[in-house]
């Protein structure tokens, strides 16, 4: 086996618990779906055209509801925004890759698959099978996401809701935050992100609380990162 | 056919806010500030992701502080810190959860 196809497979396991949180959300997802009238065939349309989490659900609900269709448009772009800075992240790694396979990364990247392939660079910056593993763990999330969308549709929420298997998400996000908190210019923009995450998410509509939230924290580390420098040329002389 | 305009319009726009700095918008068009920005990016994501699913509880009636996801939250951070480990997290995390929910409830 090519040392590239085990990068895909390494990637498509480093997914799996990731996946655990993924399930009930898809299954709610799939619920509301059904709930919004949708047919079958609009139902798979619906999870495989795009991949957005809390945007699908908002765009599926207002639809429902029977919004403007320009409200139900906005309401999913704005949720999403955030994703345009994964795809500044990601840029290094898929760099010198075709058109169609940024394209295609563009399409199946997940906040997860984001999340677990930035630990993995973190850790080996220069592994060239990168593309491979987050492609990996991008597609075998995706696909148990779409599958889960749908038996949702078909058989509602079939994981009582007591056991919070949600709560894997925050989880598997903080083991994977981890690795990127070397340095203290990096510590300051997770805890300015995280404190203004906090303070703004419950306030602000749409999520836009999480985007203001992250540029906050980018902001505070580049910031942080000024200093740091200063504090670095000082220290050579 | 509005159901497909509609969500087909969400798709294309998906795929370009997704694949916005990796297709559409060269990095080289970009000003240097944004490079710099690419190491604070992951830490800022992540830990806006995570802080507040670890404060709240959502319900019908908006954001409520949870002490016991907290409790639960803020152990299993320890433990990831000490090991390393997403699975030894989520057990770690899910186990104390349950747990607490339980004496509490």
């Amino acid at each position: 086996m090519s040392e590239e196809k085990q990068e895909f497979l390494r990637g498509a396991r480093s997914g799996v618990p990731l996946i655990i949180g993924v399930i009930p959300f898809a299954l709610v997802l799939g619920l509301a779906a059904r709930e919004a009238g949708l047919t079958t065939l609009q139902g798979v349309f619906f999870s495989t055209a795009m991949l957005g989490g809390t945007a699908q659900l908002a765009a599926v609900q207002l639809y429902g509801a029977g919004a403007s269709a320009l409200v139900i448009v906005a309401t999913a772009i704005i949720i999403n925004l955030r994703y345009s800075m994964y795809s500044l992240s990601l840029y290094p790694i898929l760099e010198g890759r075709s058109f169609a396979e940024r394209l295609f990364a563009g399409y199946c990247v997940s906040d997860q698959s984001f999340a677990i392939t930035m630990a993995e660079y973190e850790v080996a910056p220069d592994n060239p099978f990168l593309p491979a593993f987050f492609l990996g763990a991008s597609l075998s999330i995706f696909s148990v996401w779409i599958f889960s969308i749908l038996i949702g549709y078909k058989l509602g929420t079939v994981i009582p809701a007591e056991l919070s298997l949600d709560f894997t998400i925050p989880l598997v996000f903080m083991s994977l935050l981890i690795p990127h908190l070397k340095g203290w210019d990096r510590q300051v923009s997770a805890v300015v992100g995280g404190v203004a995450a906090v303070v703004l998410v419950p306030c602000l509509p749409l999520q836009s609380g999480l985007l203001a939230a992250i540029i906050a924290g980018i902001g505070a580390g580049m910031v942080s990162s000024f200093f740091k420098k200063k504090e670095n040329s000082e220290g050579e002389e | 056919m509005y159901f497909y305009l509609v969500f087909g319009i969400i798709a294309v726009l998906f795929i370009f806010v997704k694949g916005m700095f990796l297709c559409f918008i060269p990095q080289s068009k970009l000003p240097q500030v944004f490079e710099r920005s690419f190491r604070y990016i992951p830490p800022a994501v992540l830990a806006a992701l995570v802080a507040p699913s670890i404060l709240y509880t959502r319900s019908a009636g908006g954001f409520d502080i949870s002490p016991v996801k907290i409790a639960a939250g803020t152990i299993a951070f320890g433990v990831a810190l000490k090991t390393r480990s997403i699975l030894a997290t989520i057990a770690a995390g899910m186990i104390l959860l349950w747990l607490l929910t339980y004496l509490a409830g």
